[in-house]
């Protein structure tokens, strides 16, 4: 992946985003929320100071507006509509993201 | 660039296993756990609280996955912490020789951190890391530029 090509400390920042990923999954299964949403909000603030793009699955299993790790059927509802999927959390945020047949 | 030694006080600390070796309150020091919150000034610590019995027979605190844990809020300041990081990084620890080329490549930091990455097992090194070194907001530790105490 070109980020991690990148400067040193850009790996190590990388590097954090995907320990904190794990920590958030991790923390969402224990029912421990609160400590995942900081563990969220942390890798995207890491994110945002050193200008790396989240990977694609930390963006589709978290919810933009609240920033709780989602856990499909259990605070996230998970809906098929035409050409996309929309995924709900319990706050009420909606996000779509297109799918290909 | 993984979790190295030397790239240790720039990386990530949560979910790292750690030991309270030194401190100014005596009754933190041997504090042992996990990191679960991180603050500028402070570090929480996940301690497991083992059952009386497994605490006679000296219980394992690191190893405890259910039963009562709570949380201890460390300040990094006045604290002493040794990391325990596992896998690549502590093979790496061994070809590289830490301590060495730590005081090579960055003598300024050599008092603190020269005297982590002894190796105890396969593959485990600890890390003896001074809190002072840790005095920053968690997402700008990782940070090199302007007038940044990491570089």
């Amino acid at each position: 992946m070109w980020r991690r090509q990148k400067h040193a400390d850009v790996t190590v920042a990388a590097e954090r985003i995907d320990r904190l990923h794990e920590l958030a999954r991790a923390a969402a299964a224990d029912g421990d929320t609160d400590r995942a949403r900081y563990y969220v909000r942390l890798a995207r603030r890491i994110a945002e100071r050193n200008r790396l793009a989240l990977p694609r699955e930390f963006r589709r299993f978290t919810c933009d507006a609240c920033d709780a790790y989602l856990r499909p059927g259990r605070n996230a509802r998970v809906r098929t509509r035409d050409g996309h999927v929309v995924i709900t959390c319990d706050c009420g945020a909606q996000a779509r993201y297109p799918y290909e047949e | 660039m993984a979790l190295t030694p030397e790239t240790l006080p720039r990386h990530e600390l949560n979910g790292l296993p750690v030991r309270v070796v030194e401190s100014d309150d005596a009754s933190r020091v041997g504090l042992e756990g996990r990191v679960v919150v991180e603050t500028t000034n402070t570090l929480s610590i996940e301690v497991c609280v083992p059952p009386e019995a497994e605490r006679d027979r000296g219980g394992n605190a690191a190893e405890c996955d259910e039963g009562a844990s709570r949380v201890v809020m460390v300040p990094k300041s006045g604290s002493t912490f040794e990391f325990a990081i596992t896998d690549d990084a502590a093979d790496a620890a061994k070809a590289s020789g830490t301590a060495s080329k730590l005081a090579d490549a960055k003598p300024e930091p050599t008092e603190e951190s020269s005297a982590g990455s002894d190796c105890a097992g396969e593959d485990v090194a600890y890390v003896t890391v001074d809190g002072s070194r840790l005095l920053s907001q968690p997402a700008r530790r990782t940070e090199t530029n302007g007038d940044s105490p990491w570089q």
